[in-house]
């Protein structure tokens, strides 16, 4: 488990003060894949750094296990440190190294006797799926390639964290795409407890359970990932999740709504999962005496789970209009009236 | 061909100069590297930033490079007279080349291992990494393509340096051209030597980038 304890950091540059955190507390679970997500300059990727101890805070705690890193002497750090993988959105990899001797530098530096090196780099090879790459320099691999070696390097000493700093960044979207795939895997298969940092919602929706998103130094909003999407309360969640989950009228509807004279009322509805029993909507049409109309409608899968988002306009007199109201309070669904 | 003198002196002058440069050019990489390591590790970003250890050395080094090379030798003759026993001779030559060399090689190495990516040390770093280790492992074999260019250039310094050193009795090749070439007026022995320096020079900057561009081509 990691735990940040109001986290707070000032850099000082030419006897300058500049803020980089302000009072960020998070706590990150064993098993959980933790997105931090805000523009560049929001503070994260220092958030990140704070958890092995390449950054320090100058107030607050962090609590790896249990244990707080900033008061261990450096040979207890460094063996935390060895517990924790870390991969970066530049790789970092030594070009001056073949892709067996960059997987294999952990575990030299952990003394490991060279043929279970051998056997180790081996295998990561094989679950990074480069074993035929494994004479190569990094000079000769594809960016997505070089993150594989960065991702296997980071696994060779059996971490049970993973920190992720804008891993896939520098990737065009397709290999995003896979680099993703097995940061799941890792999680999955090897149990590793991941904290990945980006600028890109897309990764979060994709893999993670749990979003902190973070502006100016602070921590907005945070929460399940479910939690997060379906319900963004702050502006800059909003900006973020709008980009991968639609929920905005098109302007054309929005023209035609306004020059409707009826009486109405325009509501967002929200189905996660099981709840999205879509027989509400054919219940409000068939057992109140109002007419619905569709003005947006989009449908996503987070988490492996449903999260539907429809907009309806109900036409009818007021009180027709609050027993539907009423109607979809009673069965939990999660809305809210949208004013143009 | 006659050069005027005995090929045994020319042989000997060749060996002097060899002798002269590889000895000190050994031990000046040994102290410029480690002059280096310790001034990248303890500058402004440096990860065992420390102004004080940085600024003494750097201005040591500015000072002991801002003097020339003749003017170096004697100057440090009573402290060559220390460690050697005695100011003349090849051997007698080794300590000022030493000292005129390890600056200099050292902000050469300098450059090369600034060179190297922070992305690397930070690497290194995450992996628990001991400040021995990121040097080791890390540092120098990034750098160690550029560090080869860095022994060459040095290399090259150094048997200039050498030619001087005939004002203390070092012999070498340079002495024999000045003063048997220059002061008994015997053009084609100055010819010789400069050839010679010539093909010296030419045979360790191709043995420079060759190694060079082995280790950078990956």
């Amino acid at each position: 488990m990691i735990n940040f304890i109001n986290i707070s950091k000032t850099f000082t540059v030419k006897k300058q003060h500049i803020p980089a955190l302000h009072d960020v507390s998070l706590q990150v679970q064993d098993g959980d894949i933790f997105g931090v997500i805000g523009f560049s300059g929001a503070g994260k990727s220092t958030l990140l750094r704070m958890v092995n101890a390449l950054e320090k805070p100058t107030d607050g705690r962090i609590e790896v296990d249990g244990q707080d890193i900033n008061t261990l002497p450096f040979s207890e750090l460094r063996k935390v440190r060895k517990r924790i993988g870390m991969v970066f959105q530049q790789f970092n990899l030594l070009n001056s190294k073949t892709v067996y001797d960059n997987i294999a530098i952990p575990l030299v530096l952990n003394r490991v006797e060279k043929k279970d090196i051998q056997a180790r780099v081996l295998e990561l090879l094989d679950f990074v799926e480069l074993s035929d790459k494994r004479n190569a320099y990094p000079a000769q691999l594809s960016g997505g390639q070089k993150q594989r070696v960065g991702i296997a390097r980071a696994l060779a000493t059996n971490p049970s964290i993973l920190l992720c700093d804008e891993a896939t960044s520098a990737l065009d979207p397709e290999t995003t795409d896979s680099i993703l795939r097995l940061l799941e895997k890792i999680n999955d298969a090897l149990n590793i407890t991941i904290l990945i940092v980006t600028h890109e919602i897309h990764v979060i929706q994709r893999i993670c359970n749990k979003v902190a998103v973070m502006e100016l130094g602070r921590v907005v909003e945070h929460g399940s990932v479910l939690d997060v999407f379906s319900n963004p309360k702050q502006n800059m969640t909003k900006k973020f999740v709008q980009t991968v989950i639609a929920d905005k009228i098109p302007e054309g509807i929005i023209r035609v709504l306004q020059r409707d004279t009826r009486n109405y009322k325009i509501i967002k509805i929200r189905f996660l999962g099981e709840n999205s029993s879509d027989n509400v909507l054919y219940h409000i049409n068939k057992d109140f005496a109002v007419e619905t109309n569709i003005v947006f409608a989009s449908v996503n899968e987070l988490q492996k789970t449903v999260l539907g988002i429809f907009t309806i306009q109900i036409i009818g007199s007021d009180p027709e209009i609050q027993k539907v109201i009423d109607y979809i309070q009673h069965h939990q669904l999660s809305w809210q009236e949208v004013t143009l | 061909m006659d050069l005027g003198i005995p090929y045994s002196q020319i042989i000997l002058a060749a060996e002097q100069t060899i002798y002269m440069v590889f000895v000190s050019l050994a031990i000046g990489t040994i102290i410029a590297m480690i002059m280096a390591v310790t001034l990248v590790l303890t500058n402004d970003k440096g990860i065992l930033k420390n102004k004080y250890v940085y600024a003494v050395l750097n201005t040591v080094i500015n000072i002991v490079r801002s003097v020339p090379f003749i003017i170096l030798m004697v100057f440090i003759l009573p402290l060559t007279k220390e460690i050697v026993g005695t100011r003349v001779g090849t051997t007698a030559a080794l300590v000022p080349l030493v000292t005129f060399i390890a600056p200099y090689l050292t902000r050469l190495f300098e450059n090369s291992i600034l060179e190297v990516d922070e992305g690397i040390v930070e690497a290194a770093q995450a992996m628990g990494a001991s400040y021995f280790e990121v040097v080791w492992h890390f540092l120098l074999p990034e750098a160690r393509g550029s560090l080869i260019l860095s022994v060459t250039t040095g290399t090259i310094g150094l048997l200039g340096a050498t030619a001087m050193a005939g004002a203390i009795g070092a012999g070498g090749v340079g002495d024999l051209a000045l003063t048997y070439g220059y002061e008994r007026l015997n053009f084609p022995l100055m010819l010789f030597t400069v050839v010679v320096l010539v093909v010296f020079v030419q045979i360790i900057q191709s043995f420079g980038n060759h190694f060079s561009s082995k280790v950078r081509n990956h």
